[in-house]
């Protein structure tokens, strides 16, 4: 009897839980938005750190604060090129004074205005708070703020015509705050900013759970450059495992999965007819730093030979099969990079594509070979290089062993392979442990210069970011004076002149660039348009 | 591992019954002697708990010394103290302890308190459904052993039982990711809900922040099926090994009992075998349940962690396996520390229940 009663009682509470279950709707299913914009889910492994930009510097913060902070100047979609957004006008009005004329009208979505007030207090702020989580470094060009009317900020600038301040304007030290809710001196509390609504970019924060969930409600009195948001309600679900946000764009349970699925997830999902696969082009780049001092032939080894070492460089280069590395490890999600500036950017070039290899991107050992006899280089070379396993992805093990294997093939170099954990490996690159070893970059801001002055621009008061020991001159010079080339043109030549000489005296090898991949479904539209050069990924164009 | 540690306390409890004695002391004095003791034990491990994660250097230089320069480290070393004697910040850290200050954590500034708030009732809900789990598996087989003893059903049963709490909980969580969310995706994989859960979750206004609790409370059936949904694969992850144990403590003491005096009387007047399982036996089969259920939920947290991961199941295993990722030795000694107090206070609760319920415990 009471056995009947229990398997009675199973029965009922099954069925209970799975009639609650079929209760629960889908998050994507229809039209779950408060307007006619309906909602969009997208997922992300990207972690944010502050809601306050003066603590952030990071993917998963400038993520959020690109959708809800206004900024001075935005990318135009589909490319680098920017406009003002916030502004009517922005330009220098003398050599080191950049001037920028407000929109008028500009509010917040608690109701203050946004004025140039609140301009000159975002910057004073940040220089003032200088989190070691921060961007502020970014405003080393900034000499001080000044607001002759609420419509007009004028930048007074350390250098000369600075190129790239409208840059840093549009980067992550770039978004204007309401001095209403945010504290002067100190970085202020998520909740406090949340709950102070102090948002006028395309979105506001609607709901906020911390490194779970973020709701974001399309802002109606946005006045940017970037269109008004397309999707009335965008939910920001967050990962700590890229599997599951794999299983979740499979099931359509999100509509969009932005980074970091793996290479092989990208794939396998590539297959899937529900799904599609966005690319577009990556400011990630991956490089081989050269110890100038303690590489082979190094400055200070035994046998130091600038030409000799100069040789195991290029027969380096000359010996890497990119392609085969972008394709074998990271299944064509990385691209090759020829070139110290990555593609897409305004003054990027490629010489190393036709100055290395087969002059079309591919291996020759024997112009390695020819290389390293000419310099009086006996083979095999012995290399010592060093990768770190835990700081850029689970394959850069396979990136380096690949990197390896197609150095031994060719008979001249004998390579050691050792990898060490990231803050060991973060003292030891700049305490000279490492001859030669991996590193990966993400620019601050989408500009050629930040790809070339912190590794290659070196004086004693401002070291290179590198502290590989190279130093050059004449290099310094260049870098300097391609900030202030107000031409663009002759800037973008200046530019490619400094890779060129980079591609000769190769104090790193770059590898490759990461593209930049979303997965959507295939009624998501608008995903294509943001990956682009301004490596940002805007949410407001995102719709289905 | 699982086995290993289940096993003895499995045998533990299940011999207890018989070796324990009847004391002369009172229910009183032995739930002080029990309170008392785990003044010592907090004390311990939180000394141990500090001093360990203190071998590697300062919390600061391990969370972020990849990414500032030699300066900015030392100098914010300084700021928070951590340049001075070890045993003064010992002492400080005590002092803030028990002033209920955990610290803040160093890689993303929260303060470890409102971690503890936030993320501490996950992980309880979570153990909670596993514990539902465990006994709705682990108590009908161990009583379905016991009725069919040494046949085929009971070896078979007792099969699964090893089977339960030898598999490690993350490969559970796998294979049933594996099944449930891949080759028959019926039931969700990752996540306590759906966004538009977590959304009106993230809403409710004073929230309990059990999901459970808060979606009936807000009278939400929808979120209600999402929740229950959402845990059903974790729970049952992490409920399995104490079904395990279960099965095999129900079926050995069921066992005993029918071998007792009035059991036998009972056979004699001519009750039938499944009628003894069910009414007669069961009751006394079932306490030294009550005894080990203290190092299950020990076990169960520790099993959170990978549970919690797997699962996307944002508790504090969740958090405790992102701090100890990012070297935030501040946030994982919070976190160590609270569990161990959970479990302490736990297995206070679990022993002065079993006392007043099994006075021979009073020893």
């Amino acid at each position: 009897m009471k056995r009947r009663t229990g398997a009675k009682a199973v029965a009922i509470a099954a069925t209970g839980a799975l009639l609650l279950s079929a209760c629960s709707t889908s998050t994507t299913g229809g039209d779950g938005g408060d307007g006619d914009g309906g909602m969009l889910t997208v997922g992300t492994t990207d972690k944010v750190v502050a809601l306050d930009p003066a603590a952030a510097y990071d993917n998963g913060s400038s993520l959020v604060e690109q959708q809800v902070y206004p900024y001075i100047l935005a990318y135009k979609p589909g490319t680098a090129e920017l406009n003002p957004s916030i502004a009517e006008s922005a330009d220098f009005t003398e050599p080191t004074k950049y001037e920028v004329k407000l929109k008028d009208g500009l509010k917040y979505a608690n109701g203050n205005e946004l004025t140039s007030s609140d301009v000159k207090f975002s910057f004073d702020r940040q220089l003032k708070i200088q989190d070691p989580n921060g961007p502020s470094s970014l405003l080393g060009g900034l000499k001080s703020v000044e607001t002759p009317d609420d419509q007009t900020v004028v930048f007074n600038l350390k250098r000369k015509n600075d190129q790239t301040w409208p840059g840093v304007l549009a980067s992550a030290a770039g978004p204007i705050v309401d001095e209403d809710v945010f504290s002067p001196d100190k970085v202020t509390e998520d909740q406090d900013i949340v709950d102070g609504k102090a948002f006028a970019g395309p979105y506001t924060i609607d709901g906020f759970k911390f490194n779970e969930l973020l709701t974001y409600k399309a802002n109606p009195d946005y006045q940017g450059y970037v269109e008004p948001a397309k999707t009335d309600t965008v939910q920001m679900k967050y990962y700590s495992d890229a599997n599951n946000m794999k299983l979740d764009v499979q099931e359509g349970t999100i509509d969009v999965a932005w980074r970091s699925l793996s290479a092989t997830d990208i794939d396998d999902l590539g297959k899937n007819e529900d799904l599609k696969v966005h690319k577009g082009p990556g400011g990630e780049i991956r490089y081989v730093v050269y110890n100038m001092d303690t590489m082979p032939f190094g400055a200070k080894t035994d046998d130091a030979d600038e030409k000799k070492a100069l040789a195991v460089r290029q027969a380096m280069a000359d010996s890497v099969d990119r392609q085969a590395i972008a394709s074998q490890v990271y299944k064509d999600t990385y691209t090759p990079l020829y070139s110290h500036v990555p593609e897409g950017l305004p003054g990027a070039d490629e010489p190393l594509k036709s100055a290395y290899g087969d002059g079309e991107g591919g291996a020759d050992v024997a112009k390695a070979k020819k290389t390293l006899k000419d310099a009086g280089v006996k083979t095999p070379v012995e290399l010592n290089l060093q990768y770190n396993p835990d700081h850029y992805g689970p394959s850069s093990g396979d990136e380096y062993a690949l990197v390896k294997d197609q150095l031994d093939k060719t008979g001249l170099f004998k390579v050691k392979l050792q990898s060490t954990e990231w803050v060991q490996y973060s003292k030891d690159r700049t305490d000279d442990v490492y001859p030669m070893y991996q590193l990966g970059w993400f620019p601050d801001y989408s500009d050629a210069d930040n790809y070339l002055v912190p590794f290659f621009y070196d004086t004693d008061e401002t070291p290179s970011f590198l502290a590989n020991h190279y130093r050059d001159e004449t290099m310094n010079k260049e870098l300097n004076a391609q900030s202030s080339i107000a031409d663009e043109g002759k800037r973008e030549e200046a530019l490619k002149k400094i890779q060129g000489q980079l591609s000769e005296e190769l104090p790193t090898l770059p590898l490759l660039q990461g593209n930049q991949i979303a997965v959507s479904g295939k009624d998501v539209k608008g995903v294509d348009d943001t990956l682009d050069p301004a490596f940002q990924f805007r949410l407001a164009l995102l719709s289905k | 591992m699982s086995a290993a540690i289940s096993e003895p306390g499995v045998e533990a409890a299940e011999t207890s019954v018989a070796v324990k004695k009847p004391s002369g002391g009172g229910l009183g004095r032995y739930v002080l002697i029990r309170f008392l003791l785990i003044i010592p034990t907090i004390f311990i491990l939180t000394t141990l708990v500090f001093f360990l994660m203190r071998i590697t250097g300062d919390p600061i230089t391990a969370a972020l010394g990849g990414r500032l320069t030699k300066a900015q480290l030392a100098e914010r070393v300084h700021a928070a103290g951590y340049d001075r004697p070890l045993l003064v910040q010992y002492f400080e850290y005590l002092g803030n302890l028990l002033k209920g200050d955990f610290g803040t954590a160093v890689s993303d500034g929260q303060p470890v308190s409102s971690i503890l708030l936030n993320y501490g009732s996950a992980t309880v809900e979570l153990v909670f459904y596993a514990l539902i789990v465990a006994f709705v598996i682990g108590i009908p087989l161990g009583m379905l052993a016991a009725y069919h003893r040494d046949k085929a059903p009971d070896a078979a049963l007792r099969v699964l039982a090893i089977l339960a709490y030898a598999t490690p909980v993350f490969f559970a969580g796998m294979i049933l990711k594996l099944v449930f969310g891949v080759f028959l995706p019926i039931l969700p994989v990752a996540g306590r809900g759906t966004t538009e859960t977590e959304y009106i979750m993230s809403g409710v206004v004073a929230p309990t922040r059990f999901y459970i609790i808060d979606a009936i409370r807000i009278g939400n059936f929808s979120v209600l099926g999402d929740v229950l949904a959402h845990a059903v694969l974790p729970a049952i992850a992490l409920g399995l090994l104490t079904a395990g144990v279960f099965l095999r403590l129900v079926r050995t003491n069921l066992i005993g009992t029918l071998e007792q005096q009035y059991i036998d009387s009972g056979r004699s007047r001519g009750i039938s075998e499944y009628r003894l399982v069910t009414k007669h036996a069961y009751r006394p089969a079932l306490i030294p349940i009550v005894t080990v259920m203290g190092m299950q939920i020990a076990l169960m947290l520790a099993g959170a962690v990978l549970t919690e991961t797997t699962f996307e199941w944002k508790g504090l295993g969740f958090k405790l396996a992102e701090y100890l990722t990012a070297r935030d030795f501040v946030a994982v000694q919070g976190i160590v520390v609270f569990l161990a107090v959970i479990v302490a206070v736990t297995n206070f609760l679990v022993d002065v229940i079993a006392a007043f319920i099994d006075p021979r415990v009073r020893y």
